[in-house]
């Protein structure tokens, strides 16, 4: 299960697991927004490497429109996978508590 | 002379001289020294040539006159001549003629050849009014002891008494610290006989504690590695303290060496029987159950010496056999004729429970015992945890039960569980079966007690290898197979993929995660998370039966 959704401050938040079943849908919402664009992670208590791959996609085309994508809440499992993969390096990352 | 007379106050010299001898008294003496600091200060405040002090022994109702060391104390009845009628009446009793009174025994003049002329007696009384003992002061210097003596005699003796008193408690408290020093010491070491650590055996988890009701016990187990498999010994002496705690060191002692000699099980337990018969006292023996486990058959072998019951739990039925001892206890008297060992068969996941009685006589607060039944139910719900984690579940299960009621007896467990089958199921090959996926994964972390934290790395491994199979096959293919099974720590995780091509996915090279983003590709992370996230990835490939097998493990801290 999977939501994103927009709060009223105009940041993305997203809610559950991002897994292979779920990358499609969650490509298809986050096609949707351009420019800098704040996702709040601290709901998202899994991704695999299928999500990461969602989030690299978007990140690629908001940075080819001088835009980028923001992570912020992000939680001990995200964070290891982040600093394996590198995604550290290409995301500009807010920790969680 | 009547001590209900009003006293004649001290002068300033003769307070002066009892603050003199009180600074002295301060010490901290030995009780030896104090008596005779108290003698001086006594002789030397009131002008006498002699002086002694009688300690009163209130268990014996007598007082009691140390002499010198090595030589016997002089004890009288508390009633007897002068110091009793002292200790009786507790007034000071200033006689200054002693010959001319009834009371006074002359024995003690006639053996020493001293001359008793006057004598002053007085009761040594503490601060919360208790008799301490009586000092006896004689032959005033220059004539006899006055009402000017009798009142700087009574400030005196108050301070005399505290001093003794004081010193008493303090030989006491040492005395018992020393006690409480040694048994510590001997609880260290029979701890130190105890396994340091749970042997390792495949395809088993073995658990033993104990916990001596005080500093030493008469309760021990023992796990030892030998050829012909694990030996198991849960052993209980007869009795509770240092006496029982020796005869379970040395029969641990006499079974390690029979095994090592090569012994079988019944050789070595009737051995040790009769040994242990000709060494303990008439009325000591020792319950001991003794197993050898064979872990590739799959077999328990045991005698049990009147150690019981011997729980069995069935994995498969959830239900438990309870087995009696097939012997008396070990050392009661040689052994005649010995029956059959028992044989359990042990199948995945059963477990055997070696309990002593300090947890099936376990009283709670009524007197209730907390008995067999209890102990079977908390197997029944926590047999498939670690053996470590379900003998402190029996432990809780036994403190909630006590409400409080304290520990009466050595309380020791040894559990030795087969690792349990594998979960295994099935789950077709599409990727809208993830869920499936994570629901298993959930459900066997829950039901086998495994670290739900670990299951995000868990899923991600899962996920991946899944998916690499649903993507490199033909659609419509073998359901894949997933098998999970509890390990210590964690998990151990295997996927079988059926009728496939051999390709080692786990052999993808690692990505390249230092590549500025525009030369970053969304594939190519997957294994090289997965290596980072879980331990001992590997395939295997049967081309016989055209089958790939990729295993891994995932272990966390103990909690």
């Amino acid at each position: 299960m999977l939501t994103i959704e927009t709060d009223e401050g105009g940041t993305l938040v997203m809610k559950g697991r991002l897994d292979a079943a779920q990358a499609a849908s969650a490509q298809a919402a986050l096609d949707k927004v351009s420019g800098t664009v704040t996702l709040q992670v601290g709901g998202l208590e899994y991704i695999s490497s299928a999500g990461l791959g969602v989030l690299l996609k978007t990140q690629k085309r908001l940075m080819a429109g001088d835009g980028k994508l923001r992570l912020a809440g992000v939680g001990p499992h995200l964070r290891d996978i982040f600093v394996y993969s590198g995604f550290d390096q290409l995301f500009e990352i807010e920790p969680g508590r | 002379m009547d001590s209900r007379v009003p006293r004649p106050r001290l002068s300033a010299l003769d307070l002066e001289a009892i603050l003199g001898v009180t600074t002295a008294l301060a010490q901290p003496f030995d009780l030896t020294t104090m008596l005779a600091e108290v003698v001086n200060a006594a002789k030397q405040v009131l002008k006498a040539d002699r002086g002694s002090v009688w300690l009163y022994d209130p268990a014996k109702e007598e007082l009691v006159l140390e002499v010198a060391t090595g030589i016997p104390a002089v004890r009288v009845p508390a009633t007897a001549g002068l110091a009793g009628a002292c200790a009786q009446s507790r007034a000071i009793i200033n006689v200054p003629d002693c010959y001319a009174d009834r009371r006074f025994d002359p024995r003690v003049d006639r053996e020493s050849g001293y001359r008793t002329r006057c004598m002053l007696t007085l009761p040594l009384i503490d601060h919360r009014g208790a008799l301490v003992g009586v000092m006896q002061v004689l032959n005033k210097a220059g004539g006899v002891f006055d009402a000017g003596d009798e009142t700087l005699a009574a400030a005196l003796a108050a301070q005399c008494a505290v001093a003794l008193q004081r010193v008493r408690m303090t030989e006491a408290l040492i005395e018992g610290e020393r006690m409480r020093q040694e048994l510590e010491m001997a609880r260290d070491v029979q701890m130190s006989t105890l396994p340091a650590s749970m042997p390792s055996v495949p395809g088993y988890d073995v658990f033993g504690l104990s916990r001596p009701a005080e500093q030493t016990g008469g309760d021990t187990f023992d796990l030892i590695s030998t050829d012909r498999g694990l030996v198991v010994v849960l052993g209980d002496a007869t009795g509770h303290g240092i006496a029982p705690a020796l005869s379970v060191t040395q029969m641990q002692a006499m079974l390690r060496m029979a095994f090592r000699l090569g012994a079988d099980l019944a050789t070595a337990f009737r051995n040790v029987n009769d040994q242990l018969a000709a060494t303990l006292a008439d009325d000591r023996f020792i319950t001991a159950f003794i197993g050898v486990l064979d872990p590739r058959e799959h077999r328990l072998e045991f005698h049990s010496g009147g150690q019981g019951p011997i729980l069995h739990l069935s994995a498969a039925t959830g239900t438990c056999t309870s087995y009696r001892p097939t012997s008396f206890p070990l050392g009661a008297m040689a052994l005649a004729k010995l029956r059959p060992a028992v044989t359990l068969a042990l199948d995945p996941g059963d477990v055997v429970l070696l309990i002593s009685d300090g947890v099936y006589e376990y009283h709670d607060p009524e007197g209730n015992l907390y008995g067999e039944a209890r102990v079977e139910a908390v197997a029944r719900s926590h047999g498939t945890r670690p053996m470590s984690e379900l003998a402190a579940r029996i432990l809780a299960d036994v403190e909630a039960f006590a409400r409080g009621a304290p520990q009466q007896d050595d309380v020791t467990l040894v559990l030795v569980g087969r690792a349990p089958r594998a979960a295994v199921r099935r789950f077709a090959r599409r990727v809208d079966a993830l869920p499936d996926l994570v629901a298993f994964t959930a459900g066997f972390a829950a039901d086998h007690g495994v670290d739900p934290t670990l299951l995000t790395a868990v899923d991600f491994a899962i996920e991946e290898l899944f998916t690499n199979m649903v993507k490199y096959s033909k659609p419509g293919g073998p359901e894949v197979e997933i098998s999970l099974a509890r390990i210590a720590e964690g998990i151990e995780v295997a996927l079988t993929d059926y009728d496939v091509e051999p390709f080692d996915v786990t052999g993808a090279p690692d990505a390249d995660v230092t590549l500025p983003i525009e030369e970053r590709q969304p594939g190519g992370l997957g294994i090289h998370l997965t290596r980072r996230l879980v331990e001992a990835l590997r395939y295997e490939y049967l081309p016989q039966r055209r089958e790939a097998r990729v295993a891994f493990r995932k272990t966390g801290p103990a909690k």
